[in-house]
């Protein structure tokens, strides 16, 4: 691809995002129902655990589990949104006729993505207040997060094109998503534990890093079959 | 605009049971092609096949550019489509919608094109108007409007005379008039009014 080819499709998946992120502000429903999501578990979770429930050297583990279950779940409340919103509005149609499948899911990936971030940053800051978890290295919880979400973004967007025309859309997706996130669930786990112990796990890490990269090439590969009949 | 022709090659679809069609075969630089048959013969379906949002059971769709096939972005501008199941976002303007689509299809959306084009269709007036809240015959200016949004030399216009006034029949008229003489129109309807001198008809029989 040249550069100006290049150019051109980062303008067309930008303008495919952007439109997402302006439907949203418009409508507010995605945003809505997942930080009422995470903010109804995370009240739970904080009076169910609370901040003393466990030894010092044993709330590590507990705390990143609970966080991934969290950013999980609430990813799970809206991320499969984005093309079946496509397909119920029958919006689909004018969209595959414009854009190849590969542009139209890097773009709702990159609004997912961003979607993503805002969960976390009221999450992660919300955990760690209310069961007074501290995270001794910000900044490798920072890139946990953004490697660990950006997999859970691809492979949630994807899935997302995939069940769009089947029925019972919302139970396929978390049935079909929880096998594929595992891996990643675990590795980020172990290495938000280490982050919050102040150290960047560098296996885990690892695990992260392939995983994304194996989620990258096989949503792209796939997309054209996903979302075109 | 680039001679462009598009030719289908012993086209099969069904869905269950018999064949909708099959063995179809035809080809088209320029002219009006009339679609026709009664309900269910398969003209929304071949329609859709042409502009590539449903696979044939067996034969092939290419569009050639001076004896060139073109695919990806390049066949996707050259084809413009609309069909009564295309639909826009109802919580953005007519004009906005335009701008979008424009964008993704990678070309530029300066106010001056897609004010045009609206023109074009009868819309301007209602340019910043939700599209959630048009009327049905707005909506289907709105569909004529999207399928030349690219300028594209190959036409596919399903049922587009259908929930529009008279001046909105005039209006598709003109465009059908107008975009005949540089390139191929297929239309598929089961009004004969929208049939005015066809160069080509298929006549699809049904099951």
């Amino acid at each position: 691809m040249t550069d100006n080819g290049s150019a051109r499709s980062l303008a067309r998946i930008w303008a495919i995002c952007a439109k997402d992120a302006a439907q949203e502000a418009r409508r507010r429903v995605a945003l809505a129902s997942v930080l009422f999501f995470a903010a109804t578990a995370l009240t739970l979770v904080s009076f169910a655990v609370g901040p003393s429930g466990f030894a010092r050297q044993e709330r590590g583990p507990l705390h990143a589990a609970l966080l991934w279950i969290l950013l999980f779940f609430s990813t799970a409340t809206g991320l499969p949104r984005a093309f079946v919103r496509e397909e119920e509005s029958g919006t689909a149609l004018a969209l595959r006729t414009v854009a190849p499948a590969t542009l139209v899911l890097a773009g709702k990936t990159l609004f997912n993505f961003l979607l993503f971030l805002a969960i976390a940053a009221v999450t992660v800051p919300g955990l760690g207040i209310l069961l007074s978890w501290e995270v001794a290295s910000p900044g490798a919880m920072a890139v946990v997060l953004v490697f660990a979400g950006y997999g859970l973004t691809v492979v949630s967007t994807f899935l997302s094109a995939l069940i769009a025309r089947a029925a019972q859309k919302n139970v396929l997706f978390v049935l079909v998503c929880f096998p594929l996130l595992v891996p990643l669930l675990l590795s980020s786990i172990a290495a938000t534990a280490a982050a919050a112990e102040g150290s960047l796990a560098s296996m885990p890490l690892r695990v992260i890093l392939a995983y994304d990269g194996a989620a990258t090439c096989g949503a792209y590969l796939l997309a054209a079959a996903a979302w075109e009949e | 605009m680039l001679a462009t022709t598009l030719e289908a090659r012993e086209l099969s679809k069904s869905f269950s049971g018999p064949p909708l069609f099959s063995n179809l075969s035809f080809s088209a630089s320029s002219g009006l092609v009339a679609v026709s048959g009664r309900n269910g013969s398969g003209k929304t379906t071949l329609l859709k096949i042409l502009a590539r949002l449903v696979r044939p059971g067996a034969g092939s769709v290419r569009v050639l550019q001076a004896s060139r096939e073109v695919g990806g972005d390049e066949r996707r501008r050259a084809v413009g489509w609309a069909g009564p199941d295309l639909a826009f976002y109802d919580d953005f303007t007519a004009q906005e919608n335009l701008v979008f689509f424009r964008r993704a299809a990678g070309l530029g959306a300066g106010a001056a094109a897609i004010r045009g084009r609206l023109e074009r269709v009868g819309l301007e007036a209602v340019a910043d108007r939700s599209v959630g809240a048009f009327s049905t015959g707005m909506k289907q200016r709105l569909r004529l409007a999207f399928a030349l949004l690219c300028d594209p030399p190959v036409l596919l216009l399903d049922e587009p005379s259908a929930g529009l006034d008279d001046r909105g029949r005039a209006r598709l008229a003109e465009v059908v008039a107008e975009r005949r003489r540089v390139g191929p129109v297929f239309l598929a309807s089961n009004d004969a009014r929208d049939f005015e001198s066809p160069d080509q008809v298929i006549e699809l029989a049904g099951r």
